[in-house]
């Protein structure tokens, strides 16, 4: 697990080029980082990570299309691979393991988890 | 509206080729969103914002493809470097053999630096240890001086709790310091030793000095000891302990002397130099002269507490003033005794500084100035870079025929930091063998340079700190080099130079073009410094002193022959060549006796000022022998006996004393005096001073007899007076200076730095001519084929050597421009530390120019004229 294991704005990351699906390219994941965290962060700075997690083969990326305001010029799509996913999962799966058993939440999760 | 350009272009510049697109892109649509919602300059900045954010390693372009063997490349490097080298013969050993001259010159400054900078830390407690001085504010004249009153030194560490040891010597002849002769109780020949001094057991404990025999603490603690180094003790007392033992002085078998120990030889970096410290216990040379406030003769030295500051303390010694001095003044009914007292401060030096900081300190020990320490450094810098430049000229000089070399590797796909690399390695091959040469050349000339500097200087083989040093400086000498040549042969385009279109060797003239000016204002400057030196040295021996120095022989220690001196006197004058004899140990040279006294007008004692002044004791041939002119008045006469009340006086004690007729006045110092007569001023001290006042009576002197020559043969005088002096002392070897040569020793330090002076403005200058001979040669060659095609159409040699001088001539026309502000200024600064100096006239710089070009026009000239006489054919038959 150790190799694979995520940090908190990779995961975000991670779960906002699922959330994107098409549309997930560097800047807009980036927007969405802040639209979403409230949180600032840089183009570069997203990117970066983004390269991190394709190197580990938690992503791949392929050029899409172009459009006027970019000058024309084409995105760089990222796609959650299969690791990718099983990553995800399994970070989830351990916060929740943890989550559970903590006794002040146990119940509250449950019930969060039922719904 | 489009985002910022340069912002833009910054990005392409650094971002990794395959996210150019998409991170442009990215950037491009932020920037627009943040159009909409944001003013201009604010979208603008953000972008910037942006593109700096992505200044990260994983963005970055993966700079020059790093070769994957270095150590191959580097050996290839050096391999060409090496035929590069061995190919071009003359160009290289130009380019190594000027190096390794500077990198010596360097090397030999350095260690003469290095010898200055470490006088005086050899006391164990020397951060500690302090020289008190005082100054005194004479109408204006600041007169700062080391002696002080007998108990001073008692005085500090009685009333001054910051004091720990304070501790006193006494070096004047007056009391028997200086030159003496000697012997061991058991023997009966004499020795004439020099370097005998008086001394405090305290200064012993402050100064720490390595004791070889008898124990630290108590060596001069008893009255009639003496303690003597240990060459000394080895030449009185081979092979044993000398403490206890007994030695004579002067022939004085009633008071001997008992050796209190021995000290190891006094380093050449001590300020302070003596064989033999007499003790100062017991002794009163007057009756109170222990106690009194009213003669200053001890030079003091006080060991402050840990802990102490000297600025603090030193603010506090007024009080000394306050307690002893001012009432010592109005007890003498000095009326003026508060003003006085007002004027005198005191300050306190360290150790250390004594030997580089004391100018304008009167202590009568010849030491360095940090300025000439400054002077040798920068001359030192100067040579290194007029080294370095050569180096630069003539590798950015020969870079065509390098240009190919590099067009093709580049072609092969070699980086442009490869060519850096490989241009730099080569500089540092030439840096390294330039050193070796230079350490091998330094340490051959460490024996001529230590003649030159008077100095015991070694190579310091085995410091280890050397070679780190040494190390270091053969990287950064070889980079610094290396740095412009290199990015200047890299720089050329594979397609021009490979198709030929490179013009040769012309680019970046400009640039060799001031550095070659560089070179020639500073060898310029070094000439003129040098000219002035040597005319300032000439001036001084050779100006009309107000009294003759030439022909003058010094007998010295004619104290042996005791009540005889008289006769022997006489006797000599008998002789033919003889012309005059006197009997005075006053001289006027340094190193004989100096007798400072203050004068009043008789009776005016309580009212006026004293001026001070000099007291010399003379007898009636004194003013005949040495040739100094009496002005006013008539000269000392045997046949007058009421002269032993008589005085002569200077221009300057007239002048000071207010009397214009002076003759038959009267004058006073600790009696009255008549005036008979008043000698021009002479000078008797250094020219750095003006002529101070100075009186002179009648009472034949103990140790010097001068006699003035008159045969031009010099020699066949002194065997004349030797065969008198062994009639009078058979068994004591006379000993004889020339008065001239003493004069020319109180200017040794002048001449030497004159000396050292031109020996590396010819070593700049040498450093310059190879670098402009080699330069020349080159230009020459490149304009070989110009020239063959001018002489086949008619030109003449005048013509063909007027075209290829003419160019440098020019710069070297413009160095001077430069350089003769530069120089005057220089020169002006120095000239100022002496009170008697030559003008600095323009002939000067004519000559220092005239030289310069001379030595130009020469080096190029060679090459010219080869060139002008070469058979045109050899060089157009190629094409």
């Amino acid at each position: 697990m150790k190799e694979t294991r995520l940090g908190e704005f990779e995961e975000v990351i991670l779960l906002l080029v699922g959330i994107l699906g098409e549309e997930a390219y560097a800047f807009k994941i980036a927007e969405e980082y802040e639209t979403q965290s409230g949180r600032a962060t840089s183009i570069g700075a997203t990117h970066s990570t983004l390269d991190r997690m394709e190197a580990k083969g938690f992503l791949k990326s392929e050029m899409g299309n172009a459009t006027a305001e970019r000058g024309g010029r084409r995105k760089r799509i990222f796609t959650i691979t299969a690791l990718g996913k099983r990553v995800l999962k399994e970070s989830r799966d351990f916060r929740m393991s943890l989550w559970s058993q903590y006794p002040a939440f146990a119940d509250k999760l449950n019930y969060l988890g039922a719904l | 509206m489009i985002p910022p350009p340069l912002a833009q272009r910054l990005l392409q510049r650094f971002l990794r080729e395959d996210l150019a697109e998409d991170v442009m892109g990215d950037l491009e649509e932020d920037f627009h969103r943040t159009l909409s919602r944001k003013p201009p300059w604010r979208a603008r900045l953000h972008y910037w914002y942006q593109v700096v954010h992505y200044i990260r390693p994983f963005a970055l372009r993966k700079s020059s493809p790093r070769p994957l063997t270095h150590y191959a490349m580097l050996q290839s490097y050096f391999t060409v470097g090496w035929r590069n080298l061995s190919k071009n013969k003359m160009y290289s050993s130009i380019k190594i053999g000027g190096f390794a001259l500077g990198i010596a010159a360097c090397m030999l400054i350095t260690l003469f630096i290095r010898d200055e900078l470490r006088y005086d830390t050899h006391y164990p407690e020397k951060d500690r240890i302090y020289r008190v001085y005082q100054i005194f504010n004479d109408n204006g004249e600041i007169l700062k001086a080391v002696w002080f009153q007998a108990p001073f030194a008692r005085a500090l560490k009685e009333d001054f709790p910051e004091v720990e040891k304070a501790g006193r010597y006494l070096s004047s002849e007056l009391f028997g310091a200086g030159n003496n002769q000697l012997r061991r109780v058991d023997e009966t020949d004499n020795t004439y030793e020099e370097g005998f001094i008086y001394m405090d057991q305290e200064l012993l404990d402050i100064l720490k000095l390595p004791v070889v025999y008898g124990h630290p603490a108590h060596l001069l603690d008893k009255p009639g000891t003496i303690v003597i180094t240990k060459s000394k003790a080895d030449k009185y007392f081979p092979n044993e302990n000398p403490v206890g033992k007994q030695l004579v002085m002067n022939n004085d078998r009633d008071n001997p002397f008992t050796v209190g120990g021995v000290i190891a030889d006094l380093p050449a970096t001590s300020h302070l130099q003596f064989n033999f410290a007499m003790t100062m216990q017991g002794r009163e040379f007057w009756p109170g002269e222990q106690n009194t406030w009213s003669a200053t003769n001890y030079p003091t030295y006080v060991l402050l507490r840990p802990g102490t500051d000297p600025r603090a303390f030193q603010k506090k010694l007024g009080l000394i003033t306050d307690k002893y001095l001012l009432p010592m003044l109005k007890q003498l009914g000095r009326v003026n005794a508060e003003e006085m007292a007002r004027n005198f401060k005191m300050d306190v030096q360290p150790v250390s500084d004594i030997h580089l900081y004391s100018a304008g300190i009167q202590d009568g020990l010849s030491h360095s100035d940090i300025r000439f320490v400054w002077l040798f450094g920068a001359i030192a810098g100067f040579i290194l870079l007029i080294a370095c430049i050569n180096f630069i000229n003539l590798s950015t000089a020969k870079s065509a025929n390098r240009a190919k070399e590099v067009g093709l590797r580049k072609t092969v796909g070699s980086h442009r930091s490869n060519i850096v690399y490989q241009f730099l390695t080569e500089s540092l091959l030439f840096s390294l063998i330039s050193f070796a040469l230079g350490m091998v050349l330094a340490w051959l000339l460490i024996p001529y340079f230590n003649q030159l500097a008077s100095k015991s200087l070694v190579f310091p083989w085995t410091v280890w700190q050397v070679y780190p040093i040494l190390i270091g400086a053969i990287f950064v000498v070889g980079i610094l080099s290396g740095l412009y040549p290199s990015f200047y042969l890299s720089s050329f385009k594979p397609i021009s130079v490979l198709k030929g279109n490179l013009a040769r060797g012309s680019k970046s003239g400009s640039m060799r073009s001031t550095l070659v000016i560089f070179q020639f204002a500073t060898s310029i400057v070094l000439i003129a410094a040098t000219v002035i030196i040597y005319r300032q040295m000439d001036y001084i021996l050779n100006k009309d002193l107000g009294f003759d120095k030439d022909q003058v022989v010094l007998i010295q220690g004619v104290n042996t022959l005791d009540r005889q001196r008289q006769t022997f006197k006489e006797e000599l004058q008998q002789l033919s060549y003889v012309k005059s004899a006197t009997l005075a140990d006053f001289l006027p040279v340094r190193g004989t006796k100096r007798n400072g006294n203050g004068f009043f007008l008789e009776g005016k004692r309580n009212v006026n000022k004293d001026v001070s002044g000099q007291f010399w004791e003379v007898d009636h041939d004194y003013i005949r022998t040495l040739g100094m002119k009496i002005v006013e008045g008539r000269d000392f006469s045997a046949k007058m006996p009421t002269d032993s009340g008589a005085v002569i006086i200077n221009q300057a004690m007239a002048r000071e004393l207010g009397l214009k007729e002076a003759v038959g006045k009267r004058i006073e110092n600790y009696r009255g005096w008549e005036v008979i007569g008043v000698v021009e001023d002479f000078h008797y001290e250094s020219m750095r001073g003006k002529i101070e006042p100075l009186a002179m009576v009648i009472s034949p002197g103990r140790n010097i007899l001068s006699v003035k020559v008159n045969a031009t043969d010099m020699k066949s005088a002194l065997t004349g007076i030797e065969n008198v002096w062994k009639k009078f002392a058979p068994h004591q070897p006379v000993r004889y200076t020339f008065l001239d040569d003493q004069y020319a020793r109180m200017y040794a330090d002048v001449q030497r730095m004159g000396r050292i002076f031109v020996t590396f403005a010819c070593l700049a200058i040498v450093v310059a001519c190879l670098g402009l001979f080699a330069l020349s040669a080159f230009m020459i060659e490149q304009r070989g084929k110009e020239i063959s095609i001018r002489l086949v159409l008619g030109a003449s040699m005048k013509t063909i050597f007027r075209l290829l001088t003419v160019n440098f001539l020019k710069l070297v026309l413009i160095a001077l421009v430069i350089a003769v502000p530069i120089a005057w200024f220089a020169m002006q600064k120095w000239l100022e530390d002496f009170a008697y100096r030559i003008e600095i006239t323009w002939d000067v710089f004519l000559w220092a120019g005239v030289l310069a070009v001379s030595i130009a026009v020469l080096t190029i000239s060679y090459q010219s004229i080869r060139a002008a006489l070469a058979r045109p054919v050899d060089k157009l038959r190629a094409e």
